[in-house]
């Protein structure tokens, strides 16, 4: 299962697909203060991440897979991984 | 914070009504490159200011028109009636959402909705204008954003330095892509080189509990250092949502120094708001540009300093927003202790100090209308006390100060008055637009000339008399100006002209709007009043043309043929009328069939203060308003004829019936003895003092007992019990402290 929810954290695993999008929504409706863990996310489908500009959860990590790390994380506000340019 | 806000306001109205003119003339003159500049910049500022607040809808929508402008601007697209239609509509939006801010604070909710048609509207436009030249290289303006990269993006992009050629790509997703599969991110994955990416909303994200998880809303803008070929093919799935073309980025010219503005405290939204203000200065763009902006910058750097608590003198800040290196020093360091060398040429370019809006609450001019209508009463009863202090050199000097504050007075209330006064610029403003949209639709040519612009009225009358004049001009087009083909059978030139005229006149102000177009029939007008019942046959036989043609104001009464859209149900002129007289004025109207029709509108200047002629009657005083009257005069008894108990004057070459006020005012009549009659009559009873009132149905001489002064006063309304009072448009203090009654003789007759 590419996305485990724990309680207020859901962790991120693998690649994340479009059909995660419905039940992470749900979730982040629900969660009252949600944190997200990208860290072993290796995809990132964009309605998932449109869900997460949206709902703007605390970022515990973020993701490790160099794309994501450079050009998604700045956007969820997770500051870049030691590979990426300082903004 | 609200300072700011209201400053955006009063600034975007100003911006948006800049804008309407330049479209305008741009649209006469699609060559016009000053009005393309001045629209381009006045949509470029509104995105910037908008930018400061949340309101993400405005934002994007300028953000279209400042796209749409610049292809314009690069003879990349041509001026057609089309684009001038979905630019004005995109700026009546923002005005209606710069209204709707004013009162409420915030958008309307449907606004990222109308953003987003608008915003379609223009950017179908775009895109037609760019598929020409958009696989030509070299072109940066398909691509504004990517030139109005900011330094650290550039940097980020490799170009910081050397500048370059970098392959832009702007890719919108179709919302429903994500049921064909599409996962956009995804294909940026295979994008060689990619040296920058934003992934922004398309439209503002709605709350999380109405979105809709399977409808895409992101739209992707990304710079590649490979070129177009190598980049073309990650896309080949989404040709149609996908612009790619090679842009040239200039290096950055003063790569900023990271100092942390002291001004603020670090993080905050004040800080964000300066450091926005410094990329400002940044962008790209012409010496008129730069100036605009600087000056725009430098009034919201004032304001925010103020918010802040930390007001600086103007000129200082003014010299700081020459540029963003000297912006960032001037708040990372605090005002500097000697002025930086390029001062001297900032100071140069600045264009003269803006004009800044005082906004005062009406309730608070009403209350000082009424204390100097209060203070022009007691200086008045100053004069009789003086008197009775008798001779001498300490009356000598009472009336010298007597005598000095009288003008003082009187220049305070003319200054008071003043205060309310704006020009008619204001009503005229929508003018041009009307005209335009309105011939278009008809397919007529009509040129407007519009002149006095700048005659000042109080505001009230402003809004009495915007929706009327709307009115006219709509009519005069619609039912006036013929067709071009028809005009040309007639020997006149194809395209009509219609005048608004409006001057200054005996204490009120007037209006005339005239056309050359068909003019009104008399004949068509008679046979008209009958078919609809309003006259009999012979009664209509018998009105004058002047009058057969003041039909037009009859209630009810509509001569074209078929009803418009345009111009109502006949109600209009009617309503012209009522709208007019209610606030003290009159509408006439000449016509000449085959040449055109002048309507007339003469208002007085101001509500607040009315001037009305006092006459007497049965010894008490009574003020009839100058507005309606036409003449004062005395007419020998003998020449008033009594039919029965109806009398009538013949009055330059009119028989006009005469009235009794007595007798209006259910008092006794006149037994000729003069009695209740004042000082002024003429001996022996022969002659009667009659005022000429101008009425809309026509003149009625008034038979008065004695005509005094012409005062200045100020109205009130009858209240309480008294408000049902018909005949009586309110009382009024003279300045001698006496109370009149003033009459409303169109509900007294």
């Amino acid at each position: 299962m590419p996305i485990r929810y724990d309680a207020d954290l859901a962790r991120f695993e693998a690649a994340c697909t479009v059909e995660d999008a419905l039940p992470l929504a749900e979730w982040l409706e629900a969660t009252a203060a949600p944190r997200v863990d990208l860290s072993a996310c290796m995809d990132l489908h964009t309605a998932l991440l449109q869900l997460l500009l949206a709902a703007r959860p605390t970022m515990t990590a973020g993701p490790e897979d160099a794309f994501l790390a450079r050009w998604v994380g700045p956007a969820l506000g997770v500051p870049p991984s030691p590979g990426g340019k300082p903004a | 914070m609200s300072e700011l806000f209201d400053q955006f306001v009063v600034e975007a109205q100003e911006l948006l009504e800049t804008a309407g003119g330049a479209l305008l003339a741009l649209e006469h003159d699609p060559a016009d490159r000053a009005s393309v500049d001045e629209l381009f910049r006045a949509f470029h500022t509104l995105k910037g200011a908008s930018g400061l607040f949340d309101m993400a809808a405005f934002t994007r929508l300028v953000h279209a028109g400042e796209d749409t402008l610049s292809l314009l601007r690069d003879g990349r697209r041509s001026m057609t009636p089309e684009l001038a239609d979905r630019l004005s509509r995109a700026l009546d939006q923002c005005a209606r959402w710069v209204a709707a801010l004013e009162d409420s604070g915030a958008l309307p909710a449907d606004a990222a909705q109308a953003a987003e048609t608008l915003v379609r509207g223009l950017s179908g436009v775009s895109a037609e204008g760019a598929a020409g030249g958009g696989e030509a290289a070299g072109e940066a303006d398909a691509f504004p954003w990517a030139a109005a990269l900011a330094g650290e993006d550039r940097e980020a992009a490799g170009v910081a330095a050397a500048g370059g050629v970098l392959t832009a790509i702007d890719y919108g997703p179709d919302p429903d892509c994500f049921f064909t599969g599409d996962d956009p991110l995804a294909l940026f994955r295979r994008v060689p080189d990619l040296r920058w990416l934003r992934i922004e909303p398309a439209e503002p994200l709605p709350p999380l509990a109405q979105m809709d998880p399977y409808r895409c809303l992101l739209r992707f803008r990304a710079l590649s250092g490979a070129a177009v070929e190598a980049v073309t093919p990650a896309f080949r799935s989404v040709p149609d949502q996908v612009r790619i073309g090679s842009v040239k980025l200039a290096p950055v010219a003063v790569p900023p120094p990271a100092k942390p503005i002291a001004m603020a405290a670090p993080g905050s939204l004040a800080a964000a708001m300066l450091e926005e203000q410094a990329r400002i200065l940044d962008l790209p763009g012409s010496a008129a540009e730069r100036g605009s902006r600087s000056a725009a910058v430098a009034r919201a750097v004032a304001a925010i300093l103020t918010a802040l608590g930390r007001p600086a003198d103007r000129a200082v800040v003014t010299a700081a927003c020459g540029d963003a290196g000297t912006l960032r020093r001037f708040l990372a360091d605090g005002p500097p202790e000697n002025s930086p060398p390029e001062m001297p040429v900032v100071a140069e370019a600045r264009p003269a100090s803006p004009r800044r809006a005082l906004r005062v609450e009406p309730e608070r001019m009403d209350a000082l209308m009424a204390l100097v209508g209060e203070l022009s009463v007691v200086k008045g009863q100053l004069g009789p006390l003086v008197r009775r202090v008798g001779d001498g050199e300490l009356t000598r000097d009472m009336k010298a100060f007597s005598a000095r504050l009288d003008s003082l007075v009187g220049d305070l209330r003319h200054a008071a008055l003043r205060l309310r006064l704006l020009p008619l610029a204001r009503v005229f403003d929508p003018l041009p637009r009307l005209v335009r949209d309105t011939a278009r639709r008809l397919d007529k040519t009509v040129e407007l000339v519009l002149d006095g612009a700048e005659t000042e009225a109080d505001k009230d009358i402003l809004d009495v008399l915007g929706e009327p004049l709307l009115h006219l001009v709509r009519n005069a087009i619609d039912h006036g100006i013929e067709a071009p083909e028809r005009r040309a059978a007639l020997g006149k030139p194809p395209g009509g002209t219609l005048r608004v005229h409006a001057f200054q006149d005996k204490g009120g102000v007037v209006v005339e709007v005239s056309d050359d177009g068909a003019g009104i029939d008399p004949a068509a007008m008679r046979k008209a009043a009958v078919a609809k019942g309003l006259l009999a046959p012979d009664a209509a036989a018998a009105l004058g043309d002047d009058d057969a043609v003041r039909l037009v104001f009859a209630p009810g009464f509509s001569t074209a043929g078929s009803v418009s859209d345009l111009s109502g149900r006949g109600v209009g002129m009617d309503a012209v009328r009522a709208a007019v007289e209610r606030a003290g004025g009159r509408v006439e109207i000449a016509s000449t069939p085959g040449s055109g029709t002048r309507v007339r509108l003469s208002l007085p200047l101001t509500l607040s203060i009315t001037r009305v002629v006092v006459v007497e009657a049965a010894g008490s005083v009574y003020g009839i308003p100058v507005a309606v009257v036409g003449g004062v005069q005395r007419v020998p008894r003998t020449e008033i004829r009594g039919v029965k108990r109806a009398e009538s004057v013949v009055l330059r070459d009119r028989v006009v019936p005469l009235v009794r006020l007595r007798r209006l005012l259910g008092q006794p009549a006149d037994d000729g003895h003069g009695q209740g009659g004042g000082h002024g009559r003429g001996a022996g009873g022969g002659a009667d003092c009659v005022v000429l009132v101008e009425l809309s149905d026509g003149p009625v001489a008034v038979a008065v007992d004695d005509v005094g002064e012409r005062a200045d006063v100020v109205l009130r309304p009858m209240t309480g019990v008294l408000r049902g009072l018909r005949g009586y448009a309110g009382t009024a203090l003279l300045g001698d402290g006496r109370l009149i009654l003033v009459l409303d003789l169109r509900e007294l007759l």
